[in-house]
């Protein structure tokens, strides 16, 4: 009895990751057929005439004519510009939160930046729009980027973290004669590899992933990130261009599955640390 | 510790960095929006005069522009609230409960599986499920083809444009929920369960009084989350259905961003930014209250 009921949940289990996964299946699938067959309407998950002229295209950037490999590149860039810059500023923050109580309005910082958690997107999205555009800094690569150091998640995160390091280590550094900055790089830095890894990803592939603001924040082709890109060409003339969109979407996903299926551990970790709030 | 100045100063530079960026991309569009929405700011135009509250008078007077625009979009928006929220509670949770129940060395395998659409991009999610939608080359409609069934208009009519949208947004996002309650079931604590099978609990009833209250504070969490995430709704409409068919679908949000750059009526947009804002915040302290408040009751 008790084997049968293994057996049932295995079979659901199964039904239900097929349900989940055939979506990228199909993307993949697709991504190898002429635009034809990937037109006819059949469910043929292997194709008659497979065929990498997607790909190929692709990479030689005269796909659908637009500059395919740039967006890649660029939200590459700004998603390891963005993560670099959180990483260090959040550290520096949470540090200084959480290990040096003499800083000046401490409490009141951190309260505010914790509050800032609780705030909608939706509330600074317009006028952070209206701030980029007096600065003249719309279609910049600055416009990518900045906006994400804001986010209050990362100093909350590692200020857990430091808040539990032991004090022993860090007064033995300081008797020996470390200043803030020693203790800071040389030892709190080594000790929370893992948890900046942890930032390190859900940062990365927030960035790399969100799709609203670099749609409104670039307006030039040159400028674009793959997430906007593809958004506006499912709305315009290739729209039903399967083959070739598939190849596009199966090229910008690549980079955040591997990551993703490589730190998933670490990602599950940020996840549920926002959870136990 | 030494608390001379200049230790209280060279503390303040490690937070300074973060600080000015907090200032710059979070403090500073708080108060420039509330600043906006009292001017009649065109985009376009360069003088913005002062209007006082008269952006938010014209939101709730009735029969105006603004009125129409913001609460159709919220009526749309609250609908797919109400439906999504719930499912992606129960599914999540649903899942959850399966992946535990799995033979241990497949439970990771299978928890990657139904995560793995979270790691894909609002853009690129839409246009697989353009694909998959597609009236008459779609996967969903050609395999309903060889069932002999109708092909299903899943993109341009109702209730098919329903049932798309939220297909679309648990297949995408109920991964993260069941993360969190797979997490919480693994904290319940294994002796609870124990005495009640000595007790000669079934399953059901272990369910219902250990597994449920023991994850209340976690069912809260996904249950704001969860609303906050869907009251944001705007990739998948924008990408998917358009609005449509007519303005079925249109959300507030996506309202609110056309009233901006499209209309270019700034101020008024960022007056119903805010509203929206307060009503996600509102809904989120309620929810909180309504849960703790009926513990604290007990």
């Amino acid at each position: 009895m008790n084997k049968l009921r293994q057996t049932m949940l295995v079979a659901l289990a199964v039904l239900l990751a097929a349900v989940f996964l055939l979506p990228l299946i199909w993307m993949l699938s697709t991504s190898l057929k002429n635009d034809f067959e990937a037109l006819a309407g059949q469910m043929n998950f292997i194709p008659k005439k497979p065929t990498l002229d997607n790909y190929i295209q692709g990479l030689n950037g005269d796909l659908m004519n637009v500059p395919i490999m740039r967006w890649i590149m660029n939200s590459l860039s700004v998603g390891m510009i963005g993560t670099a810059i959180v990483l260090l500023i959040d550290s520096m923050a949470a540090y200084a939160l959480a290990r040096l109580s003499d800083m000046p309005f401490r409490k009141t910082l951190f309260s505010m930046f914790i509050a800032s958690l609780m705030i909608p997107g939706v509330l600074t999205f317009l006028p952070m729009y209206m701030e980029f555009n007096g600065l003249g800094l719309i279609n910049t690569y600055a416009a990518l980027v900045l906006p994400y150091t804001a986010g209050a998640f990362g100093v909350f995160l590692l200020y857990q973290f430091f808040i539990s390091f032991p004090k022993e280590i860090e007064e033995a550094a300081r008797i020996d004669g470390a200043n803030k900055w020693q203790i800071y790089a040389r030892i709190l830095l080594p000790a929370s590899v893992s948890i900046m890894v942890t930032l390190g990803i859900f940062t990365f592939m927030g960035i790399y992933n969100d799709f609203v603001w670099p749609l409104y924040a670039t307006t030039s082709p040159e400028m674009r990130t793959i997430t906007a890109g593809i958004a506006l060409m499912s709305q315009g003339s290739y729209t039903q261009a399967y083959g070739k969109l598939m190849a596009m979407t199966t090229i910008a996903t690549l980079p955040v599955l591997i990551i993703f299926i490589a730190g998933q551990r670490s990602f599950v970790k940020a996840i549920t640390q926002s959870a136990v709030k | 510790m030494k608390t001379t100045w200049k230790s209280r100063l060279s503390s303040s530079l490690f937070a300074l960095p973060y600080t000015l960026c907090f200032a710059a991309f979070m403090l500073f569009p708080i108060g420039y929006g509330i600043y906006i929405s009292l001017h009649d700011f065109e985009l376009l135009s360069q003088e913005h005069p002062f209007v006082g509250l008269s952006n938010y008078i014209a939101i709730f007077t009735s029969g105006t522009y603004e009125n129409a625009l913001f609460f159709n979009g919220l009526w749309v928006t609250i609908q797919f609230v109400l439906f999504s929220v719930p499912l992606l509670i129960l599914v999540g949770l649903g899942i959850a409960l399966l992946v535990n129940a799995l033979p241990r060395r497949i439970r990771g395998l299978f928890r990657t599986f139904y995560f793995m659409p979270y790691a894909i991009s609002a853009s690129v999610m839409a246009v697989i499920w353009l694909m998959m939608f597609d009236t008459n080359a779609g996967f969903l409609n050609s395999m309903l083809q060889q069932l002999g069934i109708a092909s299903i208009p899943w993109l341009t009519d109702t209730p098919w444009v329903w049932i798309s949208l939220i297909a679309t947004t648990l297949w995408w996002t109920i991964g993260f929920n069941m993360i969190i309650f797979i997490n919480a079931l693994n904290e319940v604590p294994e002796d609870y369960y124990e005495a009640a099978s000595i007790d000669g609990a079934n399953a059901w009833s272990k369910f219902r009084h250990i597994t449920l209250p023991s994850i209340r504070p976690v069912m809260l969490f996904v249950m704001i989350t969860s609303t906050i995430a869907s009251f944001n709704i705007y990739a998948q409409p924008f990408l998917l259905t358009r609005g449509g068919p007519g303005d079925t679908t249109r959300v507030l949000l996506m309202n609110v961003l056309d009233h901006a750059f499209i209309r270019k009526e700034v101020g008024s947009a960022s007056a119903m930014a805010i509203m929206m804002a307060l009503i996600i915040m509102v809904i989120s302290v309620v929810q909180y209250r309504l849960t703790y408040g009926r513990k604290e009751g007990n």
